[in-house]
């Protein structure tokens, strides 16, 4: 290229550090070393990651995949992505291990562009749509290459079903995205807010696009929120507010604290009637959300008890909202805390737009937020699916019915079985909200004996609507009783753990809803919540109107949350003590609590069980007690307990402990009760008891006092406790009701 | 002081990408294109610029940052001071 007299401007040696040039043979020669020692090179993770895959040769590829075959080493993932990325295909056996993106892709880099590859791979296309955090390289790889093979749709399917984690495919389908969008229906939408609504508008037209509307957005001015509250607009679909904490609940410090105070409250009752007053007068639905945690409190660790707390006021403010949707079917909330999981408080807000354009979100946040606003606005107008159908073995309990038989099933309350148990409760609870369950499994019928004889099942064969437990193909099934059923395959779930049974679903009835679900049977109780497609967009009054599904909601509702007073909840708890004698089968629990307990424990005496069992045997020195408690939320075992030796009308309690699961709810004065009582009926007159302070059991210094015992000196850093049998009466509480048991 | 051969020559492709995408803007861009030769960088649309900036680049502009941004020279000096 250069001509001879620029060379001999050129300094005769290269100074050190200054790159000359290496030659592409040069190159070629390291790179044949490197797949030479390939199987070296990929131990110790050197030298291959280096390399530009695009640059080399397929036959070379080869060579460096079938010499790691020959040496038995497994293509790790970080090599294969950049070799797929680059364009190269692998061997059936060599991509099999790999996560689901790379295997595609493998196949996509392979394949001519046959429509007889493009019938075969459009389920596990399908099945992609579904897979969660895909590797952003790699999406936009797929994309790229599906474009490439002329699969515009499968290319705009894909994106549109990972635009929200990958922003960027939608670009590289711009022109089918385009297209798809104007062939979409139009939604009109008046977006307002509380300050600077542009971002949000900027995001929200694809986010629509994606739950498959085209928008046209008209914006409010700034702050404009309350306005369009006030007069609803009639001239579009839906009204769409955005409230931000700066814009609504900005506080000015320099009024006095308790005007600080009141303003705030008397914004949250503005907002609450420009919500009621929406609700009456409006004929299109409203989209509006809560406020999310503030970044930052304005009274500390009291923020949230405090008047002037910025996240009282906020919850304050949310209450108003949610009331109001509660009220008006018009109303739909976006829960904001919710919509920015992903994101933590501090980068849900960006202060420098915030001063610079009063925009009251970060831009993720307002990516995050179109999005649910839109996913909310689906959801009102799909609604959820009406069915479930799901699988048995590997699904529904932990093992293979007909390999294992009912008792080698995995389902009850200890780990493993316990997540396959918490998918079932997962499934009752989406019964109790309306949905029919199916059952869907291949399998003899007899199967369905594990609901009934099986002792960890929460499920029961009655809770299926139908069954249909048989070796027919299970779409077959599905349609069948769809029929029968009345309603479409559109609005069934099907769950099933093998990769399959998906595939042959989406291919033999591509309407059904088939996700992803996770291979980890623990991941599977919460990802089954976070399925939009079961979420109900209202639980109307029908829900309402079937009784036995209404007081199932209404009893899983948190108690202490319906009790009003810290009594009302202690009485419902409708709590049972349950006092007997320490005997050979109790001794070596009530051994291990007097060695671990340390908080509630008077005089932290790590009795063993020959001490104890030096009382509880002797009835003339002593006595050993222990309670057992229970509740109505379940069982909580052996719990308190104490040793006393006797001498006479003399008692000394000498050792005293409860466990801490059962703190604070009176259970330890009902015990006390007990024990008192009946020393009473041995003739013991007078009954002392010890507080030896340690490091930990500061919180039972006052208990003796608390029960009735008098002060009666102290013995060391101690203090002695007396009870006068007779003259005082023995503790006991209203909410525990006592037995004996012998 | 500013060795580039080129001002057309831009350190950072993706730049031209973001005003296309921001601004609608086709045309070539130099380290003194401004405000002046794009009509849509307007006030409001600067923080479109911005939050594109720090998405692409993976970096968290400061409020000084944002006023001294007033050209595509600026933008490089900017992101080349935050190491990218």
């Amino acid at each position: 290229m250069s001509s001879p007299s620029l060379d001999m401007l050129r300094p005769s040696s290269t100074p050190r550090g200054a790159s000359a040039p290496v030659p592409d043979d040069k190159i070629g020669e390291i790179v044949d070393a490197v797949i030479d020692a390939a199987p070296e090179c990929v131990r110790n993770r050197i030298l291959l990651p280096a390399i530009d895959w695009a640059m080399v040769p397929p036959h070379k590829v080869g060579l460096l995949l079938s010499s790691l075959d020959q040496a038995g080493i497994p293509l790790p993932r970080w090599l294969a992505k950049p070799l797929l990325l680059s364009g190269h295909t692998l061997s059936v056996a060599a991509g099999d291990a790999l996560p689901g993106t790379l295997r595609v892709l493998a196949r996509l880099n392979g394949a001519a562009g046959e429509p007889d590859e493009r019938e075969s791979l459009a389920a596990s296309l399908e099945g992609l749509r579904y897979a969660s955090d895909v590797d952003a390289d790699i999406a936009v790889a797929l994309v790229r290459r599906l474009l490439a093979l002329s699969w515009d749709d499968e290319a705009l399917r894909f994106a549109l079903a990972h635009a929200a984690s990958v922003p960027r495919v939608l670009r590289l389908v711009g022109d089918v995205f385009a297209r798809h969008v104007a062939s979409l229906p139009i939604l009109r939408i008046r977006v307002s807010g509380t300050s600077t609504t542009r971002p949000l508008v900027d995001g929200l037209g694809t986010a629509f696009a994606v739950e498959g509307w085209q928008t046209e957005i008209a914006e409010s001015g700034f702050g404009g929120a309350l306005g369009d509250l006030l007069s609803p607009p009639y001239d579009v679909d839906a009204l769409l507010v955005l409230l931000d904490a700066e814009g609504l609940l900005a506080a000015d410090w320099r009024h006095a604290a308790p005007d600080v105070e009141r303003l705030a409250a008397e914004r949250a009752d503005m907002l609450g009637q420009a919500l009621r007053s929406y609700a009456s007068r409006a004929a299109v639905p409203l989209l509006i959300n809560t406020l999310p945690v503030p970044p930052a409190p304005t009274v500390g660790l009291l923020d949230r008890q405090h008047g002037m707390g910025l996240r009282r006021a906020i919850d304050a403010l949310n209450a108003r909202i949610v009331a109001a949707a509660e009220a008006s079917g018009r109303i739909v909330v976006v829960d904001a805390d919710q919509a920015l999981s992903s994101l933590a408080a501090r980068d849900q807000v960006d202060p420098k737009l915030c001063y610079y354009g009063r925009i009251g979100y970060s831009d993720r946040a307002t990516q995050c937020l179109a999005r649910a606003f839109a996913e909310a606005w689906q959801i009102v107008r799909r609604g959820p699916v009406k069915v479930v159908a799901v699988d048995f073995d590997n699904t529904l309990w932990g093992g293979i019915y007909g390999d294992d038989g009912v008792g080698g099933l995995a389902c009850g309350e200890d780990f493993p079985g316990n997540a396959f148990q918490a998918l079932q409760q997962e499934c009752l609870r989406l019964k109790a909200q309306g949905l029919l369950l199916v059952a869907l499994s291949k399998n003899e019928e007899s199967a369905l004996e594990v609901f009934e004889q099986h002792p960890g099942m929460v499920l029961k064969a009655h809770d299926f609507v139908a069954h249909a437990v048989n070796w027919q193909p299970k779409a077959d099934n599905l349609k069948r009783i769809a029929a029968d059923l009345n309603l479409g395959l559109d609005s069934i779930l099907f769950l099933d753990d093998s990769p399959h049974e998906r595939e042959a679903m989406r291919r033999l009835a591509p309407a059904v809803v088939v996700p992803e679900m996770p291979d980890d049977p623990a991941e599977r109780p919460g990802w089954l919540r976070r399925l939009s497609a079961t979420w109900p967009a209202r639980l109307t009054a029908e829900d309402a109107a079937r009784p036995a599904v209404y007081a199932a909601r209404r009893a899983a509702q948190d108690l202490e949350a319906r009790s009003a007073s810290l009594g009302d909840y202690l009485s419902a708890l409708e709590q049972r003590l349950a006092v007997s004698f320490v005997n050979e089968r109790t001794l070596a629990r009530v051994a291990q609590m007097h060695q671990r307990t340390n908080q509630f424990n008077l005089t932290t005496l790590r009795f063993g069980e020959p001490d104890i069992s030096a009382l509880a045997e002797n009835p003339d020195r002593g006595v050993a007690l222990v309670g057992h408690v229970t509740d109505r939320f379940g069982d909580h075992g052996l719990v308190i307990a104490a040793t006393v030796e006797i001498d006479g009308t003399e008692a000394v309690i000498r050792t005293l402990l409860m466990s801490c699961r059962v703190i604070g709810r009176e259970v330890e004065r009902a015990f006390v009760g007990a024990l008192l009582e009946h020393l009473a009926a041995r003739g013991v007159e007078r009954v002392r008891g010890m507080y030896a302070p340690t490091a930990k059991n500061t919180m039972v210094r006052d208990f003796y006092e608390s029960c009735g015992f008098s002060a009666a000196g102290s013995e060391g850093p101690g203090t002695v406790w007396s009870f006068a049998v007779g003259e005082t009466e023995p503790p006991r509480s209203d909410y525990v009701t006592t037995s004996w048991e012998t | 002081m500013d060795t580039y051969a080129s001002a057309t020559d831009l350190i950072y492709p993706e730049i031209s990408e973001i005003f296309a995408d921001v601004f609608q803007h086709g045309g070539p861009l130099a380290k003194g294109t401004s405000p002046d030769d794009v009509p849509r960088w307007d006030s409001l649309q600067h923080i479109a610029l911005i939050r594109a900036l720090e998405a692409t680049f993976s970096v968290r502009l400061s409020m000084d940052e944002m006023m001294e941004i007033r050209s595509v020279g600026d933008i490089e000096r900017v992101l080349g001071r935050h190491g990218v």
